[in-house]
């Protein structure tokens, strides 16, 4: 059958044929570096089908050839959004925090004058789940913290997920993965049933609105030891994606280091940095 | 806690050191040729800023060796962007350093209306290099016109590896207008197996079957 | 069986040596480009490299300059393949650190002279 050769009359139910299932996901793959297994066929069907009638495109083709040469590349990002579920919660990819705590910041002491705070930026923090999780993965797994200064600056473009990560409040479902004795040590109960990170860890994180692609907002990070930014990028254009890079570039210290969510690569992105595979994480480090 | 809150002086410093240098676009085209990197790199960074510094930023990237200055370079062209810029860019496809000039290649990706006009003239240069250049600058320029033209290229190419290069970017981006051109390039590579293989890949993707 | 990247960023070539390779009884991981090879290839050991050149990211000069430069991946044989063959593109893939130099479209049979040669063959 060729679903794809004709156009399908308005009649019929568009229907994308394995050929059409694979061009997009080559497609998808070289844009994003997300790459859907045969058995999410039908995840991905529904979400294109879905865009299909969104669009007004009765063929596969039709649409495929519309979102491709788009020169705005706004209808691929809507696809992005749809593709992608973003949620948030405390510890979420915590493999990455015991790399942190780990070969990285043991790399960063290493460099570090004695004295000298070792900076850590959250960029997108949203509603503060991650910021929050580097603060207290460091007080419990990293004893350096004893004799070490650490900062950590959270930002976001959305200001109404700062005032949100400022407040520190959560329901059950952002702090199902914590184990118990860390919920009680670092969060207090509310009688509505949420929890509420405690005071010392909300003044300890300096959550401010930053604008990637604003010069002006991010100039003031500098001198950044490791900065997480996870499942951000695969939402820009190859443009801004190129410039995020080089801002997390300027503000590294040599040596300095970048976590991005895991199924995004700085492949895609930027050559800047060199591939540091650890053993619980794959990491980019701004040259030394 | 060794967790603190960041020191507002902490972020003083960085803006001190860029106010040693001159921000005038006149100071900072100067810069481009600092002999410190970080330098050149935020002066290539500030005129992203200054249409009127795209030839200076362009006679900087010919000679600039240093990955992260290039980088800024580059990325100050391309939001820079235009007419001008394209005509810069376009003879550096020519260039012996392979990162250079991919990183132009991705540039001109991404500005297909100074582009596209341009693109006839450049799938028919003498060097078949450029020709394979012009490809794939195809392969992620969002123009609807990219698949006509390679089809248009399949007509005319002999070089087997520019045919190679276009026959698999059709293989992504092509659709059914471009089967008649495939097939004729195909007959006319009979003897070239890769040729053939190729085709039969962006046939079967065009139509139907699995690659 | 041995371990073989290939790293190429056209599909249909890379698909292309992919078969020739399997073929020989091997097993084959693609990258895109070198930054992405270097995400797939650290931490695992490996037989060969087949490297195109013209690439965006990471160029495969770059890619085998970096792979000689670090300590894992140091000692792999690469041999570089490109559509180029102008008077100093060999050089280029000497100075990098290539051990051997293709111009496609490489031949089936010359494709898998050299891979047999330097990772031999499994009795597929």
């Amino acid at each position: 059958m060729s679903a794809g050769a004709t156009e399908t009359r308005a009649c019929a139910q568009p229907a994308i044929s394995d050929a059409d299932f694979e061009r997009f996901r080559d497609f998808f793959y070289r844009k994003t570096g997300i790459y859907f297994e045969d058995s999410k066929r039908y995840f991905v069907d529904k979400r294109l089908l879905e865009r299909m009638r969104a669009t007004g495109h009765d063929s596969f083709r039709s649409y495929f050839t519309f979102m491709r040469f788009q020169a705005s590349g706004e209808e691929l990002q809507r696809l992005i959004d749809l593709m992608t579920v973003n949620e948030t919660y405390f510890f979420r990819e915590d493999y990455q925090f015991r790399c942190l705590v780990g070969p990285v910041l043991d790399e960063v002491l290493e460099r570090k004058r004695p004295g000298d705070p070792v900076r850590i930026w959250s960029i997108p923090c949203s509603t503060g789940e991650e910021p929050y999780s580097i603060a207290i993965w460091l007080l419990e797994h990293w004893p350096p913290i004893e004799r070490v200064d650490v900062e950590i600056l959270a930002s976001d473009i959305d200001t109404q997920a700062l005032a949100r990560a400022r407040e520190g409040v959560y329901g059950r479902r952002s702090v199902q993965r914590l184990p118990k004795a860390l919920l009680t040590k670092y969060f207090e109960p509310l009688p509505d049933g949420r929890w509420r990170i405690v005071r010392e860890l909300r003044e300890a994180v300096d959550f401010r609105r930053v604008n990637l692609s604003d010069p002006a907002d991010t100039r003031p990070y500098r001198r950044i030891d490791v900065i997480f930014c996870r499942n951000l990028l695969i939402y820009f254009d190859d443009a801004s994606r190129r410039q995020a890079a080089e801002v997390f570039y300027d503000a590294l210290n040599p040596g300095g280091f970048v976590f991005l969510g895991h199924s995004e690569s700085m492949s895609r992105i930027s050559s800047l940095f060199r591939v540091r595979r650890f053993e619980e994480a794959v990491a980019y480090q701004k040259p030394v | 806690m060794g967790l603190v809150r960041r020191q507002e002086s902490g972020q003083g410093a960085p803006e001190r050191e860029r106010r040693r240098h001159g921000r005038a676009p006149e100071d900072l085209v100067r810069q481009l040729t600092d002999p410190d990197p970080a330098a050149r790199r935020w002066a290539a960074r500030d005129l992203a800023a200054h249409p009127g510094a795209a030839d200076a930023l362009a006679d900087a990237l010919e000679g600039e060796r240093d990955p992260a200055v290039r980088q800024a370079l580059l990325d100050a062209l391309a939001a820079i962007g235009g007419e001008a810029v394209a005509e810069r860019l376009i003879p550096l496809l020519r260039s012996e350093d392979a990162g250079l000039r991919n990183g132009v290649i991705e540039v001109l990706q991404g500005m297909p209306e100074a582009v596209a006009p341009r693109m006839a003239r450049l799938l028919e240069d003498e060097d078949p290099d450029v020709r394979i250049f012009a490809v794939d600058i195809c392969r992620s320029l969002p123009h609807p016109d990219t698949p006509r033209w390679l089809a248009a290229l399949l007509g005319r190419e002999r070089h087997v590896n520019v045919v190679g290069t276009a026959l698999d970017v059709l293989a992504e981006i092509g659709g059914p207008e471009e089967l008649p051109a495939i097939r004729a390039v195909a007959e006319r590579f009979a003897d070239e197996p890769f040729v053939a293989f190729s085709a039969k890949v962006a046939i079967r993707r065009i139509e139907e079957g699995r690659a | 069986m041995a371990r073989i990247m290939i790293v190429d960023d056209a599909v249909v070539h890379a698909h292309r040596h992919r078969e020739l390779v399997e073929a020989l009884g091997h097993q084959v991981v693609e990258a895109e480009n070198g930054i992405e090879a270097l995400e797939k290839a650290l931490g695992a050991d490996w037989d060969l490299f087949l490297v195109d050149i013209n690439m965006p990211k990471m160029d495969g000069y770059r890619l085998v300059r970096e792979m000689r430069a670090g300590e894992e991946l140091r000692a792999v044989p690469v041999v570089m393949v490109s559509t180029e063959a102008k008077p100093g593109d060999r050089e280029q893939a000497w100075a990098a650190g290539a051990n051997h130099y293709l111009v496609k479209p490489v031949r089936p049979e010359t494709l898998q002279a050299v891979v047999r040669a330097i990772a031999g063959e499994a009795g597929a």
